[in-house]
């Protein structure tokens, strides 16, 4: 089973959206 | 941690190939940045948002697998809509409607299809079919409620 290969850096995400022209998926989540 | 819908294969599949996914960790005693920055009130919060950083759509609460798709399908579409790209927007939106009859997102997808439609064409048939549909598949949805001008519209 694949894995979703989650970015943990807002502006990594970004600039790595930019690159491959995708929109962000962005989950806040907390561990509660 | 909401794991949930992430264990579905096709969830995974679809974020991995359609967007950049991003995971930031809440904290409640002292809110991170992120969370000032986006107003972040409760968990799990998902944004979906465009390479400049601008949110195009908050989802806030658990969301169930085939919701979740829907979701995750419509918010591509909006992202494209939204920047003036109607024929892939169109595209998103006529997944939904497709691959997801069920989901709580479907009208929603339905009255944005006849406006994208609308927007690409000028036709403003698109806007009809889409109240049509509306009325028939999703009466009680508030979209066929807000579709309710293009009744007017001749077929």
């Amino acid at each position: 089973m694949a894995e979703i290969k989650w970015e943990r850096d807002f502006e990594t995400a970004i600039a790595k959206a930019k690159k491959e022209g995708k929109p962000v998926f962005h989950d806040f989540w907390f561990d509660g | 941690m909401n794991a949930g819908p992430y264990s579905d294969e096709k969830v995974q599949k679809f974020i991995e190939e359609e967007y950049v996914p991003l995971k930031s960790e809440c904290f409640w005693k002292e809110r991170t940045e992120l969370m000032k920055q986006f107003d972040i009130a409760w968990t799990p919060t998902f944004l979906i948002q465009d390479f400049g950083g601008r949110v195009h759509r908050k989802l806030v609460g658990y969301i169930p697998v085939d919701d979740f798709l829907a979701q995750l399908k419509f918010g591509k579409g909006i992202v494209f809509f939204e920047k003036e790209r109607h024929e892939e927007a169109a595209k998103r939106f006529r997944q939904v409607i497709e691959e997801h009859p069920n989901a709580g997102v479907a009208p929603e997808a339905t009255f944005f299809l006849g406006v994208a439609e609308y927007k690409k064409t000028h036709e403003a048939s698109a806007l009809r079919r889409a109240y049509d549909t509306l009325t028939e598949k999703y009466p009680q949805s508030e979209w066929a409620r807000r579709a309710q001008p293009y009744s007017a519209i001749p077929k």
